[in-house]
């Protein structure tokens, strides 16, 4: 036993993503020491501002739409599908929930599993729609996904803005949910239900990535994926299946930001925030693998909740945790990593590169 | 004792390397002398291109010492090895495709006037090389435009006119014609003749018998033969590659060819003209034929991963002419393709995953499930049946050896034990010992009843194997023959073209 697992801890040690998460956290404390903050007391904040009673909960509900679109964007990255179009989903999404909800005839219960639904349905939709430009037209899904979301982003500002919006107010958003019409929150903590549903929808990821035809099937377009179109998977099929419950997923993080505090659709709200870019990341960090999705996408709650944090009680500006997320993600792409003979003495027993996923072990 | 009679050009002493995990040159002594074709022999993993890539300056020994022409040496990379005067011919050749050929020879060391490249001299000098040493090619005409052994002797020519006095080629003849290798070995012999020294790095045997002077064999990074060409056999060089005693050139008994599996009319797609073939259960037809003459996309068009322009195709009695490639694999057809690492495999994939491939939907999964715990115990039993050397199933293929990889590849698509299984080049770059065992594998599974497409370069193997011989040449089928009319000679001619009148009609 202890002859495989050595060199599985000096491959994880060794992997880019441990360097490229300890090269962010060293170049950041250089900026900190630079401005004359204290790394240590900075970091600190952080943590302690994510992680403590206060801000714990702000720091799941912020973790379940970052796990949400990185879900939806590990799910065809598994696959090598890089999906761009991850605001325009999410905000289908949300507004389809919105209107919905609005003007659902259902007792409040049911429309809430409603709006969920629909906004799913619409995020899957739109996405499948890129799929099919890819499919059909040639048109490369990066760029199809990615064009096709200004055009959902600019139609709901334009709901929210006009036709819907909530009268004599002087904001761009739509009127508020009906009352009862909203997602069973954890006590009085902002962390609604919509966790669970994102918690489980990472349950039914990994448990298909691991254990089902398709999982694998995915698996293997992502590894090689002529090899997979040689014994026959049918690459147009899974493109748009993927493309789907991409879109789904990302319809249902907007669904989930109507039904939860403010329970209404407030233009800009679901994209400021950057959780499609932030799950993309997180995606990339894991390599697509479920649980280290899971695992990338607390990281960065973490890092966005406590930056906050950080900004109030020490001078330092939260800019700092996006410029940290944004060295993780050079140093990941440009792959570096430790020497190998940092951990020689430990790995003496196989030379094999080290798997680009940590979650799945 | 008494002095040699020739100093040694070419001598590596004590030569190790360490690769984590293997030990791929192990105290490697060899001995090259001025005006000797020598041979470097082993299969894959052995060290030959380790023991190469140290002599050239691209790796470096953990220890050991290499002296050229009695002096001592370090080389930091392959320029340096250059200056001492050593070139090496690399399996692919390293040349630009839309340069001419004096361009290419001159590369890097060209002839100038004014600061400026001097176009007359380069192609003067080409000429001079050319005439020289027996290497005839036209100056002027683009690298892109030569056929593959052409493009071989400007690599030469390249080297020669940098002053290489020690040639190293890695698996010279592997895309040659037979009559391609020869003139090489012609050209190699003047070579040695002027003095010159050859390093031939190779796993063919008879082109090492007929061709070389001396020969060291390598096996798991040790050297274990020291041999003069001319009181050795084939037998003996082979038994030192291998460890053990080979049947070589074995040539199995033919199959009885039952009803026809696999009916091809008149198939057009890229690159294939006009193509008619039938393949009966029971029955192995070769496919012989020089790389890129079509017999990759007539593969690859009867597997269903090209469309087909014009003809049909027929899989027991069934039109799969324009299905798709899991549907054909569901009417009974498995494929062992040409290219294991970039579509016979995912190399970095487990073992146990790229054995399941094809199998995820059928055998192994039950209602869309596919349970780790199967694929790993499927994964062992292929693993034990056909002999495939993997730490575990869990270790990535790109761990393993060409000729295990290839074992892997064959074993999974023969469990299929579909009714067709269409086997490109199944032993190219692959062991002896390995080679063996996949031809057993190849001629059993026709013996179960099976009908077999071998699309293969290597002549032995075709005739080896082969019930039926059709040779390929520019998208068509220019020749069939008996297993008894398949001579070398014959396909020979054929594959280069030469075929008389075809000896049935193939249309």
């Amino acid at each position: 036993m202890t002859h495989t697992q050595i060199p599985r801890i000096s491959g994880v040690l060794r992997s880019p993503i441990t360097f490229s998460v300890l090269a962010g956290l060293v170049i950041g404390a250089l900026f900190l020491v630079g401005t004359g903050a204290d790394p240590f007391t900075a970091y600190g904040a952080v943590l302690t501002g994510s992680l403590g009673a206060d801000g714990i909960g702000s720091t799941l509900s912020t973790g379940t739409s970052v796990l949400g679109m990185a879900l939806a964007l590990a799910i065809p990255l598994r696959a090598g599908l890089i999906n761009l179009g991850g605001d325009g989903q999410m905000v289908l999404g949300g507004i389809t929930a919105a209107v919905t909800g609005l003007y659902s005839p259902l007792p409040a219960p049911l429309t809430v599993a409603l709006a969920l639904l629909a906004g799913m349905a619409a995020g899957a939709a739109y996405a499948a729609l890129a799929a099919l430009c890819e499919n059909s037209l040639g048109v490369p899904l990066l760029v199809s996904s990615l064009l096709l979301s200004y055009p959902a982003v600019s139609l709901a500002s334009y709901l929210a803005r006009y036709p819907l919006k909530e009268p004599g107010s002087s904001l761009p958003q739509t009127r508020a949910m009906p009352n009862g019409v909203a997602l069973p929150a954890f006590g009085d903590s902002t962390v609604t239900i919509g966790l669970l549903l994102v918690v489980l929808a990472a349950a039914t990821y990994w448990f298909t990535d691991k254990r089902t035809a398709f999982g694998y099937e995915i698996r293997m377009t992502g590894l090689n994926s002529r090899f997979a179109a040689y014994a026959g998977v049918e690459r147009r099929g899974l493109t748009l299946k993927l493309m789907s419950v991409s879109g789904a997923l990302a319809g249902l993080v907007g669904a989930i930001g109507v039904l939860s505090f403010p329970y209404r659709f407030v233009d800009g709200s679901l994209t400021a925030p950057g959780y499609t870019w932030t799950g993309l990341t997180a995606a990339l960090l894991a390599a697509a693998a479920p649980l280290g999705t899971v695992v990338a996408s607390f990281f960065f709650a973490v890092l966005a909740v406590g930056g906050l944090a950080m900004e109030r009680t020490t001078e330092v500006p939260r800019e700092l945790t996006q410029v940290l997320q944004a060295i993780v993600i050079v140093f990941l792409a440009a792959r570096l990593r430790f020497p190998s003979g940092w951990f020689r003495r430990r790995s003496q027993a196989t030379s094999q590169e080290s798997p680009q996923e940590i979650g799945a072990a | 004792m008494t002095r040699p009679p020739v100093d040694p050009t070419v001598e590596l002493r004590g030569i190790t390397k360490r690769f984590p995990g293997t030990l791929a040159n192990d105290a490697v002594d060899l001995t090259v002398h001025r005006g000797e074709i020598h041979a470097l022999m082993g299969e894959n993993g052995a060290g030959k291109s380790t023991l190469m890539s140290i002599l050239y300056g691209m790796e470096r020994a953990d220890a050991g010492s290499i002296r050229i022409d009695g002096r001592e040496v370090t080389f930091g990379d392959p320029s340096a090895a250059m200056a001492a005067g050593l070139g090496m011919v690399h399996q692919s050749f390293k040349l630009f495709d839309s340069l001419t050929v004096a361009e290419n020879v001159v590369y890097a060391a060209e002839p100038r006037r004014f600061g400026l490249l001097d176009r007359a001299a380069a192609r003067r000098r080409v000429r001079e090389l050319a005439e020289e040493h027996g290497l005839a090619v036209d100056p002027d005409a683009r690298v892109g435009d030569l056929p593959v052994g052409l493009r071989q002797r400007v690599e030469i020519l390249k080297l020669l006119h940098r002053g290489a006095r020690t040639l190293i080629l890695d698996e010279p003849t592997a895309v040659l014609t037979p009559a391609e290798a020869d003139a090489l070995f012609a050209v190699l012999k003047s070579l040695a003749a002027q003095g010159r020294t050859v390093i031939l790095v190779t796993h063919k045997l008879r082109e090492v018998l007929e061709g070389s002077d001396k020969v060291t064999v390598l096996r798991d990074g040790r050297v274990v033969a020291r041999l003069v060409t001319a009181d050795t056999s084939a037998d003996e060089i082979a038994a030192a590659m291998t460890g053990r005693a080979v049947d070589l050139d074995r040539v199995h008994a033919p199959g009885t060819p039952g009803d026809a599996v696999l009916e091809v009319t008149s198939l057009t797609t890229d690159a294939v003209h006009d193509v008619g073939l039938t393949v009966h259960a029971g029955e192995i037809v070769g496919i012989a034929g020089v790389a890129g003459n079509g017999q990759s996309e007539l593969v690859e068009a009867l597997a269903g991963l090209r469309p087909v322009t014009a003809g049909q195709v027929t899989l027991k009695g069934r039109d799969i002419t324009h299905v798709s490639a899991t549907e054909r694999r569901a009417q009974g057809l498995a494929y062992v393709p040409e290219d294991r690492h970039a579509v016979g495999t995912a190399p970095a994939a487990s073992v146990a995953d790229n054995l399941a491939m094809g199998h995820h939907r059928t055998s192994l999964s039950a209602k869309g499930l596919l349970p780790p715990a199967t694929v790993r115990t499927h994964a062992g039993r292929l693993i034990e049946r056909f002999g495939i050397k993997a730490a575990t199933p869990e270790v990535p293929a790109s761990a393993l050896s060409g000729g295990n990889l290839q074992k892997l590849l064959i074993g999974r698509e023969l469990a299929h034990e579909a009714p067709l299984l269409l086997v490109e080049q199944p032993t190219r770059g692959v062991d002896i010992g390995a080679i063996q065992n996949i031809h057993d594998q190849i001629v059993a599974y026709r013996d179960a009843g099976h009908a077999v497409l071998l699309v293969s370069a290597e002549l032995s193997e075709i005739r080896g194997l082969a019930d039926r011989v059709l040779v390929m040449y520019e998208g068509r089928v220019t020749a069939t023959y008996t297993k008894d009319e398949a001579d070398e000679q014959a396909l020979g001619l054929a594959m280069a073209g030469g075929a008389v009148a075809p000896t049935e009609a193939v249309d």
